[in-house]
């Protein structure tokens, strides 16, 4: 029973490493939209901090799971690279399109862990425990604020990608 | 009769003390530069230097203004005015000023007539429209025109162009504050009234240095600290503000942390039980989740984030705590800095649960800083639509359409309107092509000044500047148009606690100088912009005509208006709104029965995430209906985006001086202020001064990532680790060079609040390093904020 749950929370904890991962990546691209820069960092910080919670739930449920690697250096060089390439087309046009196209990816990742909270939310209820219910509750509501935002900030800027010139 | 010798020496006048619930006593300030018996006519009006909106009478001769004195029966000021009421009007008589339009002939702006100045103006739109539509048009408008002009602006843009990229420069002013009120309320509009600081037996300021932005509501707080019933004071600010010298507490915290230290009070005070349970259940709703919040910002967290001590964070909470009458008050340290919705609405929730709202003396001011900043938002000149109409909501953008006899397709509602920095940002990206800014100057006030001067410098973007005076910003126009300031038209405008005034045209403008609203009016009709029938969109000529106009378009909207018109304006001292066939004398305070506009057929938003901006969805906010409720926002403290480091180990934040107004325009030009703050300075703490080794007036430069200034340092009794520099000083005027440069936004950074998108100008992380000797004391003031250690 609970080696399938540890199942389950083995790879939300991998999709949300990722998902921090990715928000990085597409908060260092758009440098240039500096709420796109800020706000995708701190929300990268929100899924590496649920990562870590998930890692406590793991091991009660005896499936131990392990932190992200480091890669400093490379990390450190594709960070600055992608940052100081932003700076260099920020004038261009297609950088609206293209972050459009970021924010669909990153919608569509999260909204993938949006399902495998539901999922672990179900399994909580039916193994009526309590602190993990509250646990996931709480790490849920968080994603789907997430989802929101992605979703309010595509919508702010596709008429201008879109439409304009 | 006070007749003012010096108000820059003795900036709140002599004290009129009272008691709670006492009159607070008159004293009418004047100050004329011609004998009394030479004044030819006195013509009413009010001051628009502040957000005060104080009541006066300008005083006129040989067709020039000479002068101005208080209105002893208005309701704001009782006849007081502060230095830049007093003074600041000579500034629109120097021989610089703008008189005919000035366009942009081989790389040099020359003289023309307005037929031309328009035409190209037209023609720059048209070539826009037809290559980008109307998404590469965009306006980035003003807190210091008339209710009028900003409406017919928000007309041209939103239904004449249909454009989302119209915006204010109350952006950067007061945008928080309307997004704080909206959040907590469900609409604009501050609550209370001045005279509960007559009621009160506490108050509060948050980031808010009253002392210097609103000097006349300054003293009326003075008057009641140095009468009987002496009320307690708790003020949250990193800097020794005068208001900070009074006060029982001052809790002088690292600028960046205002959420840490409200939540932490918040926790106190619902730790202890010092909360109206029965009120927050009757009238509220989401207090189980600041509860939960807040717990997790105790006094102990908090007094290590924000670099004070536990026990004043504590005796702080106490105070509030035993208020019975508590009057709050924000400004720029909570709405320009990090987290500022978010730690604007925890001030509302402090009065939430504590049940202490739309009772007298009990109330919060979400303050404006500009003067006509009420009516930029109320007028849908920023970023929400007029009179508070939901952009969200079909039915109220209907409301605007039927009102305007557009489809309301026309109208752009398929998101926010568009802010100034993502403005720019389009600028940036090439998809804007045609900017119009009028009344503002933002080559001198928006962050980061390398940028912004680069982007509106642009020769692919069409600068349209429209301004009294040649301004950084119309240095860098295509076209130029001369402006008429106050006192030179006739237009309504709203302060701080929603009391509308009518400023009468006492003069007539300068030259070929037009008033904006003529110059509104003039561009519709040129660019031949119509409703669905073919007629002319504007239908109004006059200033009184555009009033009457939005004035029935705001009735049955919380800001109704529509028993408001210019002669009962004439008649009044000063009239809050609502002013309707039920409340024709005005209302002095909203939710007196605890009932707020939140229910989801009239609320002005459905809110957002106070963290993320995420923005609520109708049906969401449906399913939960507050429907008259409050709504108790929490947010958990997060870091800023950009802390000292090694590099940088110091934190800058800007603001302003009791003797200036934004970048000078007009304060500038005032020889008595001129001569209280003539030149830039930045502010170091005593231990940071040491350290660096610098004595007071060295010449210093403080450096970012982003730019630097040089400027004499003046050492005062802030916290360590801050760095302050006022925010007015630009390039336009000899006392100021720009090499090396000594604008602060130089160094500021591009950043926004996720709610209210107001930039960020309170959290940068800078180096100083001395440069060498300065002739003297900095050239900062000595009885402000800016008192220097060991002042005589």
């Amino acid at each position: 029973m609970s080696a399938r749950v540890g199942g389950l929370v083995e790879r939300l904890h991998a999709a949300e490493i990722d998902l921090a991962d990715d928000f990085r990546t597409v908060g260092e691209r758009h440098a240039a939209d500096q709420d796109v820069f800020h706000l995708c960092h701190q929300l990268a910080e929100q899924c590496a901090a649920r990562a870590e919670r998930l890692r406590s739930i793991a091991e009660r449920f005896g499936t131990p799971l392990h932190e992200p690697t480091d890669k400093p250096t490379i990390d450190w060089l594709l960070s600055s690279a992608r940052r100081a390439l932003s700076g260099l087309v920020a004038h261009r046009p297609e950088t609206g399109l293209v972050l459009l196209r970021d924010l669909r990816q990153l919608y569509v990742a999260a909204e993938e862990i949006d399902f495998y909270w539901i999922m672990l939310g179900q399994a909580a209820q039916a193994l009526r425990d309590a602190e993990l219910l509250s646990a996931v509750d709480d790490m849920h509501k968080q994603l789907l604020t997430q989802v929101k935002w992605l979703k309010t900030r595509a919508k702010e800027a596709a008429p201008q990608a879109l439409v304009a010139g | 009769m006070s007749v003012v010798s010096d108000r820059t020496a003795d900036i709140w006048g002599e004290r009129t003390p009272y008691a709670a619930s006492g009159a607070w006593p008159s004293r009418v300030d004047q100050h004329l530069t011609v004998d009394p018996g030479a004044v030819e006519k006195w013509v009413h009006s009010a001051c628009a230097l502040c957000s005060n909106g104080c009541g006066l009478d300008v005083a006129v001769a040989e067709g020039r203004i000479v002068g101005v004195r208080g209105r002893a029966d208005d309701r704001i000021n009782h006849g007081r005015l502060g230095p830049k009421g007093l003074y600041g009007w000579a500034g629109g008589y120097t021989s610089d000023r703008l008189t005919q339009p000035l366009v942009r002939v081989d790389g040099r702006l020359q003289p023309t007539d307005w037929d031309t100045a328009m035409n190209q103006i037209v023609a720059a739109s048209k070539k826009t429209l037809s290559s980008a539509g109307p998404l590469g048009m965009s306006f980035y408008t003003s807190g210091q025109l008339f209710a009028e002009a900003y409406y017919a602006l928000a007309m041209i843009a939103r239904a004449g162009i249909g454009t989302p990229h119209l915006d204010g420069n109350t952006r950067l002013c007061t945008s928080t504050a309307a997004w704080a009120l909206i959040e907590s309320f469900g609409a604009d509009g501050d609550p209370g009234s001045y005279a509960d600081i007559d009621h009160c037996d506490t108050l509060l300021h948050v980031g808010h240095n009253v002392a210097e932005t609103q000097t006349v509501m300054w003293a009326r707080m003075l008057d009641r600290l140095a009468g009987p019933d002496r009320p307690k004071l708790v003020v949250i600010d990193p800097r020794r503000t005068p208001a900070a010298r009074e006060a029982d507490v001052h809790l002088a915290i690292r600028n960046g942390t205002n959420v840490m230290v409200l939540n932490a009070l918040l926790n106190e005070i619902i730790a202890n039980g010092w909360i109206d349970r029965e009120w927050i259940d009757a009238h509220t709703a989401g207090f189980d989740a600041l509860q939960a919040v807040v717990a997790e910002h105790p006094a102990e967290r908090a007094a290590e984030v924000c670099g004070v001590a536990v026990e004043d964070i504590r005796r702080a909470a106490e105070i509030l705590s035993s208020a019975e009458r508590l009057v709050s008050t924000v400004l720029q340290g909570v709405y320009q800095s990090h987290q500022a919705t978010a730690a604007a609405v925890q001030v509302n929730n402090i009065h939430l649960v504590r049940g202490m709202i739309g009772k007298p003396g009990a109330t919060v001011f979400q303050m404006n800083g500009q003067p006509t900043a009420e009516n930029t938002r109320e007028t849908g000149a920023n970023g929400l639509l007029p009179v508070h109409l939901n952009w969200q909501n079909d039915e109220h953008v209907e409301i605007l359409a039927k009102h305007w006899n557009v489809d309301a397709l026309q109208i752009p509602h398929w998101s926010p309107p568009t802010h100034v920095m993502q403005i720019l940002r389009y600028i940036e990206q090439g998809s804007i092509s045609f900017l119009w800014v009028n009344g503002t100057n933002p080559a001198v006030s928006l962050p980061q000044l390398g940028r912004v001067r680069e982007l509106l410098g642009r020769d692919e973007l069409f600068l349209v500047v429209q301004d009294a005076f040649l301004t950084e910003t119309a240095e860098l126009a295509d076209v130029v148009l001369p402006a008429a300031i106050w006192g030179e038209k006739t237009g309504v405008f709203t302060n701080a606690d929603r009391t509308v005034h009518l400023a009468e045209q006492a003069v007539e403008p300068p030259g070929q100088a037009r008033s904006d609203l003529e110059i509104f009016i003039d561009y519709a009709r040129r660019m031949g912009l119509t409703d669905r029938d073919g007629q002319p969109l504007l239908k109004f000529a006059t200033s009184e005509e555009a009033w009457d106009d939005y004035r029935r378009l705001s009735e049955g909207r919380l800001c109704d208006q529509s028993e408001l018109s210019y002669a009962k304006l004439r008649e009044s001292e000063g009239i809050q709104w609502p002013v309707t066939k039920e409340a024709p004398g005005g209302t002095e305070r909203l939710y007196v029965d605890g009932r707020f506009h939140t229910a989801s057929g009239e609320c002005e938003s459905y809110g957002h995430d106070l963290v993320t901006g995420a923005t609520n969805e109708k049906d969401e906010y449906v399913a939960h209906d507050p429907d008259g409720r409050a709504i108790i926002k929490a947010a958990p403290y997060v870091e800023p985006n950009e802390s000292p480091d090694e590099e940088y180990p110091l934190s800058l934040t800007t603001g302003r001086t009791a003797f200036h107004f934004h970048t000078r325009t007009k304060t500038g030009r005032a020889s008595e202020l001129v001569a209280a703050a003539p030149s830039m300075w930045v502010e170091l703490s005593r231990d940071d001064a040491a350290a660096l080794e610098v004595a007071e007036g060295d010449i210093v430069e403080v450096a970012s990532r982003r730019g630097r200034v040089v400027a004499p340092a003046r050492i005062t009794h802030s916290r360590s680790g801050l760095v302050f520099a006022p925010f007015h000083y630009g390039y336009w005027d000899a006392a100021q060079t720009a090499d090396p440069p000594t604008a602060a936004n130089e160094l500021t950074l591009t950043a926004w609040d996720p709610v209210s998108k107001q930039p960020l100008f309170k959290t940068a992380a800078v180096r100083v390093t001395r440069v060498g000797p300065g002739e003297g004391p900095a050239p900062a003031p000595e009885n402000t904020a800016s008192q220097r250690v060991g002042a005589p």
